[in-house]
């Protein structure tokens, strides 16, 4: 009988580095059977290999056929990345020799992993805890260099380790309250309630500073998604053009030309930014296929974390513009005056200026911003599609104001999952102080320290649950 | 004796064999109580009181599940007190100084009118076994007495050791020899059989006491009697303790004479409780504190013997006397016992199922403290439970089992078997994590249904339940559908307690949750309550802290799936992979029922829970493909080709 279980004693093979012809590629076994079937291709491998140490030799076939000179790593079980026995085949990078190497494994017995196993066996063996692994996924999967810095540090255990100070807090102010209850009769204090209150104070002031990284973490993590709004043929796609450095939409003069929502990455900074295109918002839009791309812009605003708000500065703001403005969050709205080049400059004369503040200024958009005269300096721009600079002044704004990137030594919560945990924790923790003040039972104390403690165990894969675990490991593969 | 064939027989008379005896005779089979000493049934080895933080929760329990001790401790009570009376009302516990010469007399009376029940005097030496069945016990005499199942409740007497100072004699308690051959016999079936101690402090006489040093300590005036059945007019007239304390000088006689301790020099060798400790104890480990509280109790109504409570000690007579001096008002003091400490054999819980009976033979069960628990309290709950399951194994009906979120005695057996001890094991708020919803006063709304299940209790018994509860509920309900209205009157009578004014009407329910005002207030407001505090104070509590209790209730919905997920017997955990050796033989010697209790196992991590998951989840896929019909044997990878 097989079963799931035995799945995991399967020794399993994959090549480690991208996909592709590059210097050198690299093979990675893990399991139990990595050393007698490797040894079966690499010969010259000693009977009993050291951990950690290189050798190098042919890889010759079972057939006798030499393959490709390399050098192998070994490591004992216990002291690998994924705690199993490993071995690591460093080849030259050719497809087809990984591919050849890969069929001698299989045939020997080994199996091609999963998307994700290896982490998953770490994690199983203990070698990682779950914010590790979570890491491991975002650092693998990570699109920008900012984003592998933020999974980097979390890999080192920067996050868990912030975690794990707030949880022996926790954990001391719960041992107090439970004290204070059970030992009640023993005529001693166990603790004073200022001293509780300024723990409680700490924890507040962790919990606060890490629930409010998140914003920015989830943008190194997944990017920016900027949506590109106005009504039809202001140069919405010439602008997604120049972002994006190609030339990804087709760009007309015929109105409603772009139908459909059009994506492209490009990465400023370090950081992603994914820009959306989408079609004109026009209210005399008939036909069905245009219509229903215009509902799609709306669906794109929504879920943007920026919108850039194109307008043809020649024609001024209509009426019709300050509407879709009135639709729009100022605080993720961008506003970019096109075709600047067509009034002959590049630079707006002050007259221009005054009019665009005077059209916004009778806007219900203009009545929800907090401070008009920061919005106008940052956050309106005077543009065209032609002057490739545009990019970088605006995407330089834009980190600026939503991603200060000067977190590079911080520690930040980017997984939607911890924040989440952290926000109740957060919750928790107010309540127990409020609690405290109020001179309520400790027991009620507890029950909130109870739940707090529950989400940071949760954060940091200490508890086991199984609709948790099966959250973060269906993006390992596992289970299906 | 004419008959030699017996249901049940119970091993012992302490808390845990009465509960025994009663709960099994009670639900009808032929039951018989085996002790040493026929004097000393229901006695108080050590304090003269019941109940306590915890231990009152546990007392209600057994009395809503038919159990004895909280009807004989109401009867004999001669100081009634609600702990932590200012703190919420889940952790509040009932503690009550009693009679101790009257509870044991009460206790008797019970045992020898019950039917179904015999009482011998005899020392059991050994168990008769077919293979790994027991049926029945060989006396001291060589006779032999049958039955089917049997109940080992010999408390600290099995290889008891009494030690004071260097010397030492063999007993379980002061006057009782200590029974030997029982564990000698467990121990070689293959049972891991190891050492505890506990100890008690010493027997003052009442007229050599200066009392004019000490401080009177009275009781409540309020009673809330542990038994649903008992008057809340208590029967016996009510007398004070007093409060004294150690001095510096005490310590420094103790620490002097440690090298006389058999704590200190090593011939213990049994842990002792480190929540109840000695005074050796106390002043080496508290070493900064210069003063510990004790309390004087009179073990009595009629007695002369004071009880020294939190001064348990086993130094010699000479230093007893010697450091007893010391204490304000004990000058002059006369010592009519001394302390001692006791060192006694216990079976590690983990051996046994929740039902009490060993894992190794059949219709053998053990409760008390040869579980390696100590308490009188903890002690009667296991009687009862393991009463009840050898009465229901004779009787064919399925084990019984009370679940963490159910009650301490649930949370108690749970954590014997779960985790085992290492020291004597003591009940604490602490230990229950749904402590929210396992309050002293809902006894009756979770327990009194399982009770009516299982038959144990009268049919009174259960028209009086049943009669609480409804008034109960009536009271909630017009708690819920009687408005107050903001007149003038009202508003004026609100300022007095004080409490804001009311912009609307509210029922009287919202009313109640204002944290200011309490049920008396409600009379003042011209809404009648139950005059019986049992009736009103558990609707006042689930009214004022109902977002707390839901939230109690959600943790517990969270918990439930894992304690639904019911384990394979025979599950084989070597042969999950991700689990490491100490997990693996952990979850096989506990062998848990559920995934909910293989996570309390101590040392089983997270990840193993994960592992032993989709090890099943895997078994599961398996059964799901044969279902539907596809009779060849489906590799791992079909399995996963699936989705």
């Amino acid at each position: 009988m097989t079963f799931r279980g035995d799945r995991d004693k399967d020794t399993v093979c994959a090549v480690s580095t991208p996909h592709g012809v590059g210097g050198i590629s690299v093979i990675r076994v893990s399991g139990p059977q990595t050393f007698s079937i490797v040894s079966k291709i690499c010969t010259f491998l000693p009977a009993h290999p050291e951990s950690h140490r290189v050798y190098f030799g042919n890889l010759v076939s079972t057939n006798g056929d030499g393959i490709d000179e390399v050098l192998v790593t070994y490591f004992k079980q216990g002291k690998s990345f994924t705690g199993e026995e490993v071995i690591e085949i460093s080849c030259h990078g050719s497809p087809l020799i990984c591919q050849t190497i890969l069929g001698q494994l299989v045939q020997l017995g080994a199996r091609p992993a999963d998307r994700g196993e290896f982490t998953y066996r770490a994690f199983m063996n203990g070698k990682l805890d779950l914010v590790q692994a979570e890491s491991v996924l975002s650092l693998i999967e990570s699109q920008s260099q900012q984003a592998a810095k933020l999974a980097l540090r979390q890999l080192k255990g920067q996050l868990s380790s912030k975690l794990e100070e707030i949880e022996d807090d926790m954990t001391w102010i719960l041992a107090h309250a439970e004290a204070s209850i059970d030992f009640s009769t023993e005529g001693i204090t166990v603790v004073e309630d200022d001293v509780v209150q300024s723990r409680l104070r700490k924890i507040e002031a962790g919990l606060k500073e890490l629930v409010a990284t998140f914003k920015v973490g989830r943008l190194l993590k997944d990017g920016f998604r900027i949506v590109l709004t106005g009504l039809p043929n202001v140069g919405k796609s010439s602008l997604l053009n120049t972002f994006l450095e190609d030339e990804r939409a087709i760009v007309t003069d015929i109105p409603g030309t772009t139908r459909d929502v059009i994506h492209g990455d490009t990465s400023f900074q370090g950081v992603k930014f994914t820009f959306v295109d989408t079609a004109g918002l026009r209210d005399e839009a008939t036909d069905l296929v245009e219509r229903i791309g215009i509902q799609k812009s709306y669906e794109a605003q929504n879920e943007s974390d920026v919108v850039f708000f194109v307008f043809d500065i020649e024609k001024g703001l209509v009426a019709e513009e300050i509407q879709i403005l009135d639709s729009l969050d100022p605080q993720k709205t961008f506003i970019l005056a096109n075709k600047i080049d067509r009034l002959g400059g590049s630079e707006p004369t002050s007259k221009l200026t005054e009019t665009v503040e005077k059209a916004l200024k009778n806007s219900k958009f203009f009545q929800k911003i907090q401070d008009p005269q920061a919005f106008f300096t940052r956050r309106v721009f005077f543009v065209s599609a032609l002057d490739k600079k545009i990019r970088s002044e605006v995407l330089k704004e834009l980190v600026k104001e939503f991603a200060d990137l000067q977190v590079e030594n911080t520690v930040l919560v980017s997984n939607a999952r911890h924040f989440e945990n952290l926000s109740r924790a957060l919750e928790n923790t107010q309540r127990s102080q409020a609690l405290v003040d109020q001179g309520m039972g400790a027991e009620f104390l507890a029950l909130e320290l109870k739940e707090s403690l529950i989400a940071i165990h949760e954060t940091l894969g200490k508890r086991f649950d199984d609709q948790i675990m099966d959250r973060v490991f269906k993006e390992f593969c596992i289970g299906k | 004796m004419a008959n030699k064939k017996f249901d049940v027989i119970v091993v012992g008379a302490g808390h845990a064999g009465i509960e025994a005896c009663l709960a099994a005779a009670r639900l009808g089979v032929q039951t018989l109580m085996i002790t040493t000493n026929t004097d000393r049934i229901g006695y108080m080895s050590c304090n003269p009181s019941i109940g306590g933080l915890a231990k009152g929760h546990m007392v209600r329990e057994l009395d809503v599940l038919g159990g004895q001790m909280g009807v004989a401790a109401d009867e004999t009570t001669i100081q009634y007190k609600r702990l932590n009376s200012s703190k919420g009302p889940a952790v509040r516990g009932t503690r009550v100084q009693n009679d101790k010469h009257l509870y044991s007399q009460f206790q008797k009376d019970a045992l020898y009118n019950q039917p179904n029940l015999q009482v011998l005097q005899g020392e059991v030496k050994r168990l008769i076994l077919e293979n790994d069945l027991c049926v029945g016990v060989v006396l001291q005499d060589g006779s032999e007495i049958f039955a089917k199942a049997t109940i080992i409740t010999t408390g600290t007497f099995m290889n008891g050791v009494m030690h004071i100072g260097l010397r030492q004699e063999a007993g379980g308690r002061v006057g009782d020899q200590a029974s030997i051959g029982l564990s000698d016999q467990l121990a070689q079936f293959g049972f891991e059989v190891k050492r505890l101690k506990t100890g008690t402090p010493a027997r003052l006489h009442k007229d050599s006491i200066d009392w004019s040093k000490t401080i009177p300590q009275g009781g409540d005036e309020k009673i809330y009697p542990f038994s649903y059945r008992s008057s809340t007019q208590l029967k016996l007239p009510q007398i004070l303790c007093y409060l004294t304390r150690t001095t510096e000088l005490t310590h420094d006689i103790i620490r002097g004479n440690l090298d006389k301790s058999p704590m200190f020099t090593g011939i213990i060798e049994g842990v002792g409780p480190r929540y109840c400790p000695s005074i050796e104890d106390k002043v080496t480990r508290f070493a900064e504190r210069i003063s510990h509280q004790t309390f004087l109790e009179p073990e009595g109504l009629n007695t002369d013997l004071i009880y020294l409570q939190g001064i348990s000690t086993s130094l010699p007579e000479e230093t007893q006397d010697q450091f007893l001096k010391t204490i304000p008002g004990l000058e002059n003091v006369k010592v009519v016992r001394y302390g001692y400490a006791v060192e006694y054999d216990y079976i590690e819980p983990t051996q046994i199922w929740h039902r009490l009976e060993t894992r190794t033979i059949r219709q053998l069960f053990l409760a008390g403290q040869i579980n390696g628990t100590s308490g009188y309290e903890e002690a009667a709950g296991q009687g009862l439970i393991a009463g009840i399951n050898a009465a229901h194994s004779i009787l064919g009906r399925e084990e019984f089992i009370l679940g963490r979120d159910e009650a301490y005695m649930g949370v108690l057996i749970d954590d014997l078997v779960t985790k085992g001890t290492r020291e004597p094991y003591r009940m604490f708020t602490s230990r229950a994590e749904h402590r929210l919803v396992l309050r002293e006063d809902n006894t009756i709304d979770r327990l009194a249904d399982i009770a009516a299940r299982i038959g144990i209790v009268s049919q009174e018994s259960l028209d009086i339940l049943g009669s609480l509860r409804e008034r109960r509920q009536a009271l909630h309900e017009k708690m819920r559908s009687t408005k107050i209205y903001p007149t003038k009157d009202i508003q004026a009578l609100l300022a007095t307690i004080p409490s804001a004014e009311m912009t609307k009407s509210l029922s009287f329910e919202e009313l109640l949750r204002r944290p200011e005002i309490s049920s008396s207030h409600l009379e003042m407001l011209n809404f009648t309550v139950d005059p019986d505090p049992n009736v009103t104070e558990p609707v006042e509590i689930e009214v004022k802290y109902s977002g707390y209790i839901k939230r109690q209730m959600d943790l517990i919905q969270q918990s439930k799936r894992l304690e639904e997920l019911v384990l394979p017997e025979g599950l084989s955990y070597a042969d999950i992979r991700g689990l490491s050796n100490e997990e693996k033989d952990k979850l096989q010697r506990v062998k848990p029922r559920t995934l909910g209790q293989a996570q309390r196992i101590s040392g089983v991590n997270p990840s193993a829970i994960q592992a032993i998951m989709i090890h099943l989840k895997g078994h599961k896929k398996l059964k799901e493909i044969s279902v539907d019909g596809q009779q060849r044997t489906a590799g791992a990878d079909d399995i996963l080709a699936r989705g």
